[in-house]
């Protein structure tokens, strides 16, 4: 024994002998170590708002169903991304059922139709009577190819969520305000500097260029009916309603009439300057609701929700944000299996109601409209029905595309943005109207930036 | 060995309020990250590093707390991504140095047809950056078949061209070839006098190379996100961005996986300073 | 010493001890090299689906606003960081280096502490220092400075020195390194004559100590700009596995991998490669060139 340790000091210093000690011990572990195994359908997700959710719903279906049991993976958004295109592309093993977020779906389906390695479900939801009890501007974004991939999750409509003390407090009637204008005019003597330091401290309204805002930005764009690709999937990004939008975001951002702040949602900071009061309000989808009550419940009795300001007088007073859908993977061994537990997730009443109740999002099934969890008053906003409120909103909730494109699309639309309200601090102009040449010609770069971005794709340009 | 004339004591403070300055900047951030791993959660703002409270210095030192590494631990184990991390960086470094050992040893001591070509392909091979390969590589790794699997996140990496060229450096430096035709002439075979005397020769570039490539495999970063697939089988550093990405705003459970993933090479720093710094300093002055 | 053996040995010894290198090398260096140059000819969609598109990749990469914004933030990146790291490198080395100082092991262990950290995480690390609201970065100089705004916005408007200033806490300790053997290997007897001729410490340094260290620092330097040039993890852990706000923080690597891995062409991804590949070697001669000019 000696000699073998002596000759391996000879070769290998204190360090190289630890090295060598620690390479062993652990391939032995790897090898012995057992990987879970799990039993079932897998169902991916990647949002843990929606795990303690689902994770009570699938005990129930598992206790019901034992032939047909479910489980839940949680992954990271981006890794999660990275192994749906692995998945789908390298053939790595994928989850059964996968849920997936609007902005990652769009790398799936920018290749041939036979590339989506999802099911395409069109004839099933159209032979099961689907089509017809669901929402239909919910299933825009989940079609390609004139098929539809995957069942919608919501509705999405949205509100403004305002703090209602501070308004009352200041003696303001918010039942006055139709449009962004007279909502700029009506709440602009909350806009205060409180300590003094030349700065204000108090604003309107969360938004801003950054990244995870970005959203919220294309939610307003939509709001007035501007678009970023037609029904055909081209891109439209430099139209004049475009142009318009743009320009009068940049005045509330930057300039005398600046109204917002980067307050964003689901982050600390955001919510520390909520809970302070110098954010006064918030456009609000319904899984939004869901969140303020978890991370800022010193909120409650404080907020109430009103129909977001239209942009012209009889426009539109609410828009879409968000939007998820579940699709079952081409690799899921049995498809009515898997087809029955997607069902249950996203169509069931009672799914619908576990929903509503953890998170506040709105069933896409009609008949659940009328289930009687969406019409009690919530204590967090004052008491209103606020599922009523979010459902009023529905028929008017905008189309949302299905471009593989919208996200890179919508990236450029924000770069414009910031690079409008760079030009308006330079050259001093702060008027909507003086903005839109400026706004126009950003905007027309962009177009044609995205214009050569999908002519490139010799994969699309192949298919009808 | 060159030093500046000795100067006196008193003209030393000034040297080390400069040098204790930078070392208080450098430690801040360790130090922080420290103090936000033993808080909870309600206690994470209440102090700029340490919570306040009613203890000694004004800090409650009672609410200090283990709990973020208990969650760690259990919830989303780390354990496993700890283990995986060393297996990874273990096997990574072993195996490298034995391969660029013996391709250096052949490269140095062998004069033999097609020494001097693959001389200049892989000293070529050093010019390339690391990241033209990522691509490439990941389509063979998926024509092998090796997608998502520890060997395929292992292979390429146990063929590092620095890694020969150092080797090949150091053994014609302080291996004399009559010692191994000496040995040859006693009998000894080819391999025997490869592990009993040449490598004992080389001992402190070993010693060295293993703990480099060890902490280029540790903090690797890329490779095991685009190859590895299921998340058993990750390391720390996937691991630990993955938690950041879930878990944005619980600063406790982040400097916690954090310190945990680094606490390991620090120690084994810590333990082999002198080696480390031979090693990195030997390619430089002589190449 | 002669370095060919006067002893024969059976033909296969080298071949033997080459044989893993090699096998490896091919497979996985040599081979994949050969093989990015055709992706790069290509449009992929995944590994598996591949179409042939002559320099259309390269035309398209050549008018991407994108590209040549990451190629803007990386060079000016690579610059600032170079810039900084290699004074601080040295004069940490210098302050190390006097006599008669105690503690010096305990000093290089500081100094040296943040490069073993790696680079992901140190993203995670300044991510968490330099947020608006709750990072101490922003506390800390606003407690000594009251005029310093709390709400900096590190990460949102001042993306390039949010990285430059991370990347120098984690890289200075290792230049240093380096700078220390080298001052360790200035001739004594070159700094004593000096000193006798009446050279004042200034002058010790500029005209004895600089010029010893210069190939030393040269080999920094180029280790430095080519490590530089391909910032990936720093920013992309940082920002949340993307390119920040304005994409100000879009790197040359990070561009590769999302066409690579995010969007999937591993064509384009490969074309990338190469134009970083034939950039590190432009900077790799510019910088070899003014380094023997200087020695002139």
């Amino acid at each position: 024994m000696k000699s073998i340790f002596g000759r391996m000091l000879m070769v290998l210093s204190p360090g190289g002998c630890i090295i060598l000690l620690i390479a062993g011990l652990s391939t032995l572990v790897i090898i012995f170590r057992p990987l879970p195994g799990l039993e079932g359908q897998a169902v991916w997700i990647y949002t843990p708002r929606h795990a303690e959710i689902y994770k009570r719903e699938l005990a129930q279906w598992n206790r019901l169903h034992p032939d047909n049991r479910a489980h839940l993976g949680l992954f990271e958004y981006h890794a999660f991304q990275r192994r749906l295109l692995s998945g789908f592309l390298a053939g790595t093993p994928v989850g059964d059922l996968i849920e997936v977020e609007r902005n990652m779906i769009g790398p799936t389906f920018t290749g041939t139709f036979d590339d989506v390695g999802f099911v395409d479900l069109t004839d099933h939801l159209r032979d099961e009577g689907l089509l017809e009890q669901i929402n239909a501007p919910s299933f825009s974004p989940w079609t390609s190819h004139g098929r539809i991939f995957g069942i919608p999750h919501d509705v999405h409509p949205v509100l403004l969520a305002y703090r209602a003390d501070l308004v009352e407090a200041a003696g303001i009637d918010v039942s006055k305000i139709e449009t962004w204008d007279d909502f700029y005019r009506v709440l602009s003597p909350l806009i205060k500097d409180l300590d003094g330091d030349g700065r204000p401290d108090r604003f309107l309204l969360n938004l801003s260029t950054s990244p995870l805002q970005a959203e919220l930005i294309e939610a307003l764009l939509l709001q007035a009916g501007g678009e970023l690709f037609d029904g055909q999937k081209r891109p439209v990004l430099d139209s004049e309603l475009n142009a318009h939008v743009l320009a009068r975001l940049a005045t509330w951002l930057v300039g005398p009439r600046r109204m917002c702040v980067d307050a964003p949602e689901n982050t600390a900071a955001g919510d520390a300057m909520r809970v302070r009061g110098t954010v006064i309000a918030s456009v609000m989808p319904d899984w939004l609701a869901g969140a303020w009550k978890q991370h800022m419940p010193t909120l409650s009795g404080k907020i109430k929700l009103m129909p977001l300001p239209a942009w012209e007088k009889g426009g539109r007073h609410t828009t879409v944000l968000g939007g998820t859908m579940i699709g079952i993977a081409k690799t899921a061994p049995d498809f009515e299996k898997s087809w029955a537990i997607a069902k249950y997730l996203y169509l069931s009443p009672q799914s619908a109601e576990a929903l509503f109740r953890g998170i506040c999002i709105i069933s896409p099934v009609k008949s659940n409209w009328s289930l009687p969890v969406y019409h009690q008053p919530d204590p967090f906003f004052c008491g209103q029905k606020i599922g009523e409120l979010f459902i009023a909103q529905a028929p008017d909730v905008p189309l949302r595309s299905s471009s593989p494109y919208n996200t890179l699309a919508l990236e450029k639309f924000d770069d414009a943005l910031v690079s409008l309200c760079d030009y308006a601090t330079r050259e001093n102009r702060y008027d909507a109207g003086e903005l839109e040449p400026e706004a126009r010609r950003l905007l027309g770069r962009a177009q044609a930036d995205m214009e050569r971005l999908i002519a490139r794709n010799v994969f699309l340009a192949s298919q009808p | 060995m060159a030093r500046p004339p000795v100067l006196h004591r008193v003209a030393l403070a000034p040297i080390y309020a400069a040098l204790v300055f930078f070392a208080a900047l450098t430690l801040i951030p360790f130090a922080w990250m420290l103090t936000a791993a033993l808080k909870a959660p309600q206690d994470f703002f209440s102090g700029l590093f340490l919570p306040r409270g009613d203890g000694l210095f004004g800090i409650a030192w009672n609410r200090l707390t283990l709990g973020n590494f208990l969650r760690l631990f259990r919830e989303f184990g780390t354990a496993r991504a700890l283990v995986n991390s060393f297996f990874i960086s273990s096997v990574t470094s072993t195996l490298a140095t034995l391969f660029c050992a013996m391709g250096g040893y052949a490269l140095a001591k062998f004069p033999f047809r097609g020494r001097g070509p693959i001389t200049w392909l892989v000293l070529a091979a050093l010019i390339v950056p690391g990241t033209l390969l990522i691509a490439p590589g990941y389509q063979i790794i998926w024509r092998l078949g090796l997608l998502g699997t520890y060997t395929g996140l292992l292979l390429p990496g146990l063929a590092p061209a620095f890694g020969l060229f150092l080797f090949r450096q150091a053994m014609l430096n302080t291996v004399p070839t009559e010692l191994i035709d000496s040995a040859r002439i006693d009998g000894a075979g080819e391999l025997r006098i490869f592990f009993t005397i040449v490598l004992p020769l080389v001992r402190p570039m070993i010693g060295a190379f293993l703990l480099l490539t060890f902490l280029g495999a540790w903090n690797n970063f890329i490779g095991p996100q685009v190859i590895l697939q299921r998340p058993e089988l990750l390391p720390l550093s996937v691991a630990n961005t993955n938690l950041k990405g879930l878990y944005a705003d619980d600063y406790g459970l982040i400097t916690a996986s954090t310190l945990v993933s680094i606490a390991p090479m620090l120690c084994l720093f810590l333990l082999l300073q002198r080696e480390f710094i031979s090693g990195l300093t030997s390619g430089a002055v002589k190449g | 010493m002669k370095p060919t053996s006067l002893r024969s040995y059976p033909a296969w010894a080298p071949w033997l001890f080459l044989a893993p290198f090699l096998l490896i090398f091919f497979a996985f260096t040599a081979w994949p090299l050969v093989q990015s140059l055709v992706l790069s000819f290509q449009q992929t969609y995944g590994p598996r689906r591949a179409a042939f598109v002559g320099l259309a990749n390269f035309s398209f990469l050549l008018r991407d606003p994108l590209f040549w914004k990451a190629l803007r933030n990386t060079t000016l990146f690579t610059f600032g960081s170079v810039l900084l790291q290699m004074p601080a490198a040295l004069v940490l080395a210098l302050l190390l280096n006097r006599p008669g100082l105690r503690g010096r092991i305990l000093f290089r262990l500081i100094f040296f502490a943040p490069s073993l950290v790696g680079t992901v995480f140190v993203g995670v690390i300044f991510y968490l220092l330099f947020q608006a609201h709750t990072g101490i970065v922003n506390q800390v100089l606003h407690a000594l400075f009251p005029s310093f705004d709390p709400e900096f916005a590190w990460m949102q408007d001042h993306v390039m020195s949010s990285l430059i200033l991370a990347a120098l806490w984690m890289q200075a300790g290792f230049g240093m390194i380096y700078f220390l053997a080298a001052l360790q290997d200035v001739p004594a007897e070159l700094i004593e004559a000096a000193s006798l001729d009446g050279a004042g410490p200034w002058q010790r340094f500029r005209h004895i100590v600089l010029p010893e260290i210069r190939p030393v620092a040269g080999f920094v330097m180029l280790l430095s700009i080519i490590s530089s040039f391909q910032l990936f993890e720093l920013p992309w852990v940082m920002f949340n596995s993307g390119g920040g706000p304005d994409n100000r923080g879009l790197t040359i690597v990070m561009y590769l991998y999302e066409n690579g891995f995010i969007i999937g062409d591993l064509g384009y991804a490969s074309a990338v490669g190469w134009v970083l590949a034939v950039l590190l070697m432009l900077a790799a001669i510019i910088q070899r060139r003014l380094a023997r000019k200087q020695e002139d």
